[in-house]
């Protein structure tokens, strides 16, 4: 569909991910010719960067380009914030929404090669997740783990992945994947849920076309592919009580804070890639400046700042040189904001209750 | 132009300098352009300003001079001592090892005359003072083996000379108590990190600049490495001595050989054999004389002191005139050049000098490699093209070199030729290749040949010296050069913040971190503040017996009574004007850690308060 979209004129471009440095590695790449497409065909498990912000920091914010992009639940969710911080143009992107039950840092990823399947990670040649399993192929042969069995050994999806709630985005203009599929036609068939008059125009002039075929999924698919659903938010549900238990206290909540940022040295890192801050860093510069460790008060202001609208897309935790756990904190937060006033970020266009969405004015 | 003049001078009046931040290509180009053409030895980098303790210290006692140890496996050890570094400000990455291996339950020790971020995150931190380390080091070596908790069979069957070594810490001199004295330790403090460095096992050692940037510097390196030898900490994961260093590519500009007594691998210049190996791979009848050449800080001290002898400078970036010692002295030097070249990016404080500035291309507009302090080869990849007439510095250099007429020794199509010749000639770069580094995690050398793995801990089973054992080297503590007198009273340490790097020819032009950080100021102890009448932020006068710079002041509880801190990136109020250019008589590098300075009031007509950007806790 994307390829199709691009010969059609659909879009002007594709920003998809393609294979970096190993199989864990994931690059982010624009593509204007169709042929080079499918070199974006697959999934990594490892890629677990985010695309949301790509668009302000490179494409000229989508204003002159029109991009259709295929997106996982933390990068759509990432896309409409930054819509309404208008750092990008919504019209012009055109979203293939992905299911994702949650990716691992390629570090981790090699790790678990070598420490849990005791394979050389390069010589690994396909993984996969399905049901539940982490599935390798490798000189040696195949083998698999039952994800909560591995997460449970320490290894596994990232924290905030295993937290997450926003596993079939639905909110894109197609919601897509394996989940529901059925079993012999995995890997030939892709399930496609229509959730916006531009997708179904896009589905609809894909078919016309000739280049897809499509099929109404039997009654048992569909319900395969809820209860697949409802077992990841199942864990997700249990994932949070875990982490957020240690934090429910609020004087707890905010020894944790002051003794885990007390390392950090401010890099910025954690600002430059939040999908629901913008993108500059000078609110952040002029408040202390030099001083490393920063104030505790350069911290706070990141937490008012991105308050109800933090999507737990981990970026600020899996970025942070020092460790510190970012998006729990920010998370956490959320959380309970989010209780507080009803707003969800990420689903729609509507504005946060308490998180600002005017480019602060230095 | 240059060809000419080039030709117009003897070998022993050419003074070159290479680049700790130019790529392996580059550097090794350099060394051989300035052996084969210039045919002189008289090459060498900042190396010599930071790590050329390191490098002599080590060579003797270990037969390596580079880190022991990798950066991943830092994070299995279970005591960490960091002495002489402010790790979290100036290598962050690894600043996160010692966080995770802290998260598994390791103890970090932080030895620094500063309450620095990194002694923030210390478990014990020694408040030291400036130019005391052989002292504290021997301190500790001498309570380890007083309650015999040293490592017996390391030292026995892996060592040599530990009699020696031992008769000396063993002496009164270096009991708790006066070692206390000197150094400004609390004795209960020397006891546990004495405890803590022998029983933790493994244990790790971290230094940088704290340590090598001394007129004992190499005693200073040999006394860190006897510490780690006598509890047994060498060869395993988790353990070692460590030099932290700072350019991105100084190990790999002297593992190029731009050094005055070694070429690329540090096969010496005087060993006849590695000469003629040189010549026989470089296609030439003659080379530089086997003499070893002179030093960067005898350069300038030769140029200043003795004008006439060294007559043409050519540079390849390196800012002296921000980055030495005694500034003042480095001017007179740099004014006494009859022709210099600089091959540069930005107009420096140095090349303002040159007669000819030749434009070269940075780090992201070329391809290359270099070596990280982990002995780790990597990947630079090109992204944009270099402005203007800016060309690769390893094209610059082939271009000079085949107008003098080695068209076959410099005619290299691509930087992946240059490192396959690196590789032919360099035993411990012989298994890389540019192939080889497209795996993520590239490869440590030694590596020697195309099927070995990488090296990622030296000296597990055999030291590289010469019958395999680690030589103990007895070492008595000497004080700084220059100590403090009633007429300059406070000790003057320099060094680098997180901001800004070095002579700030790079960050200085960014605009967000002038924004953290716009110019210099002169920590010091709001005690002795109170003292002298000094507000915060209160532009001040700093002198030593070389010169006088205004900076403004920032108290803080954060460094020793009677010391103070200046950093060295801004020209304005350059931190080496005040520095002491007296020089370790091995190592040649300069004591930046510690001369003698006063800090005075300006007058009423000239006092001015300088903005609350930097104001203290």
């Amino acid at each position: 569909m994307l390829k199709f979209a691009l010969e059609d004129g659909v879009v002007d471009a594709v920003l998809g991910i393609k294979k970096g440095a190993d199989t864990f590695d994931a690059r982010p790449v624009l593509i204007t010719d169709p042929n080079e497409v499918m070199e974006t065909a697959g999934a990594i498990y490892g890629g677990t960067l985010l695309l949301s912000k790509l668009f302000g920091k490179y494409l000229n914010g989508s204003k002159d380009l029109k991009i259709a992009a295929a997106l996982k639940g933390c990068d759509v969710m990432g896309v409409y914030e930054q819509a309404k911080r208008r750092q990008l143009n919504l019209d012009n992107v055109l979203m293939i929404g992905l299911n994702c039950g949650g990716a691992t840092t390629p570090a981790m990823m090699r790790r678990i090669m070598s420490e849990v399947f005791l394979v050389d990670p390069d010589s690994v040649s396909k993984v996969t997740m399905y049901k539940g399993h982490l599935n390798i192929t490798s000189e040696g042969g195949k083998k698999d783990i039952s994800i909560p069995k591995l997460e449970d050994a320490g290894y596994g999806r990232r924290s905030n992945c295993r937290r997450c709630k926003m596993k079939v985005p639905r909110q894109a203009d197609l919601a897509c994947g394996q989940w529901g599929v059925r079993e012999d036609r995995v890997g030939k068939a892709t399930f496609v849920e229509v959730c916006s008059q531009r997708g179904a125009d896009l589905v609809n002039a894909a078919q016309e076309a000739g280049a897809i075929g499509t099929e109404v999924p039997d009654a048992s698919c569909i319900k395969a592919r809820k209860r697949r659903e409802d077992a990841v938010l199942n864990l997700a549900d249990e994932w949070r009580r875990r982490d957020f238990a240690p934090l429910s206290n609020s004087k707890d909540r905010l020894k944790m804070m002051i003794e885990e940022t007390a390392r950090c040295i401010k890099c910025y890192t954690c600002i430059d890639v939040c999908p629901a801050l913008f993108n500059t860093t000078k609110p952040y510069i002029t408040s202390f400046p030099g001083k490393v460790p920063p104030e505790f008060a350069f911290h706070l202001l990141r937490y008012f700042h991105v308050a109800d609208s933090c999507i737990d897309c981990g970026q600020c935790e899996e970025l942070c040189p020092m460790d510190i756990p970012n998006a729990l904190f920010m998370h956490a937060i959320e959380a309970d904001l989010e209780e507080l006033y009803g707003y969800h970020a990420g689903e729609d266009m509507s504005q946060p209750a308490v998180s600002i969405t005017k480019e602060p004015d230095v | 132009m240059i060809v000419e003049k080039f030709k117009s001078f003897k070998p022993e009046e050419f003074g070159c300098l290479a680049s700790a931040k130019a790529s392996n290509e580059d550097n090794y180009l350099m060394q051989k352009f300035v052996r084969i053409a210039l045919k002189t030895n008289n090459i060498d980098h900042c190396a010599r300003l930071c790590h050329s303790s390191t490098v002599s210290g080590l060579s003797e006692v270990f037969g390596s001079g580079a880190m022991t140890n990798s950066i991943p496996d830092l994070q299995e050890s279970k005591c960490i001592f960091v002495i002489g570094s402010n790790t979290f400000e100036q290598h962050p990455l690894i600043g996160r090892r010692l966080v995770l291996a802290r998260k598994s339950g390791a103890k970090i020790i932080c030895a620094d005359p500063r309450y620095t971020p990194t002694a923030k995150q210390a478990d014990l931190y020694l408040s030291m003072y400036s130019g005391t380390d052989v002292a504290l080091l021997n301190g500790l070596m001498h309570h380890i083996i007083e309650n015999g908790w040293e490592d017996s069979d390391f030292i026995k069957s892996r060592t040599k000379n530990y009699d020696s070594m031992k008769k000396t810490v063993m002496e009164e001199n270096y009991n708790l108590k006066n070692v206390s004295e000197i150094t400004g330790v609390r004795e209960s403090d020397l006891k546990t990190a004495a405890e803590w460095i022998a029983k933790s096992k493994p244990c790790a050692l971290v230094f940088a600049m704290g340590i090598t940037q001394h007129t004992v510097g190499v005693d200073n390196v040999k006394s860190v490495a006897n510490l780690m030898m006598l509890t047994g900490n060498i060869g395993k994961p988790g353990s070692g001595v460590n030099p932290l260093r700072g350019q991105n590519n100084v190990q790999g500009a002297s593992d190029m050989g731009c050094l005055p007594n070694v070429y690329s691998g540090y096969q010496m210049v005087t060993d006849k054999e590695s000469r003629n190996k040189m010549m026989k791979i470089w296609g030439v009848a003659e080379i530089a004389e086997s003499r070893v050449g002179y030093t960067a800080t005898e350069m300038i001290d030769n140029l200043a002191d003795e004008p006439g002898k060294i007559k043409c400078m050519y540079l390849l970036g390196e800012n002296p005139m921000l980055s030495d010692p005694d500034i003042n002295h480095v001017r007179e030097a740099l004014e006494n050049v009859e022709f210099m070249v600089s091959q540069e990016i930005f107009l420096s404080e140095t090349a303002e000098f040159a007669d000819v500035v030749l434009p070269a291309a940075c780090y992201a507009e070329k391809n290359g490699t270099h070596t990280n302090t982990e002995r780790r080869v990597q990947r630079w990849r090109k992204a944009i093209n270099p402005p203007g007439e800016a060309k690769p510095d390893w094209l610059i250099i082939s271009e000079i070199a085949r107008l003098m007429g080695y068209e076959k020794q410099f005619s290299y199509k691509n930087e992946s030729e240059i490192f396959d010749e690196i590789a032919r000639i360099t035993p411990s770069y012989s298994g890389i290749n540019y192939d080889r580094l497209e795996h993520p995690y590239a490869l440590q050398w030694p590596c020697p040949d195309t099927n070995h793995p990488g090296t990622q801990i030296l000296h597990t089973d055999k030291f590289a010296t010469k019958d395999g054992l680690g030589i103990f080297m007895a070492v008595e503590w000497k004080p700084p050069a220059e100590v403090t007198d009633p007429r300059y009273p406070l000790i003057l340490t320099t060094g680098r913040s997180i901001w800004h790097w070095h002579t700030g020819t790079m960050t200085r032009r960014s605009e967000t971190l002038d924004r953290e950080v716009k110019t210099g100021w002169v920590e010091i102890n709001t005690k002795d503040a109170e003292n002298l009448g000094i507000e915060d932020g209160e532009k001040v006068k700093v002198s030593s017996r070389r010169g006088e710079i205004e900076i403004p002041a920032k108290l803080t509880e954060d460094i020793k009574i009677g010391e103070v801190f200046i950093p060295f990136h801004f020209k304005e109020c350059p931190a080496n004007v005040l520095t002491n250019n007296a020089v370790d008589s091995i190592s040649k590098i300069p004591e930046y850690k510690a001369c003698a300075v006063k800090v005075e009031k300006m007058n009423d007509r000239d006092k001015e308060v300088v903005g609350r950007g930097q104001r203290a806790i």
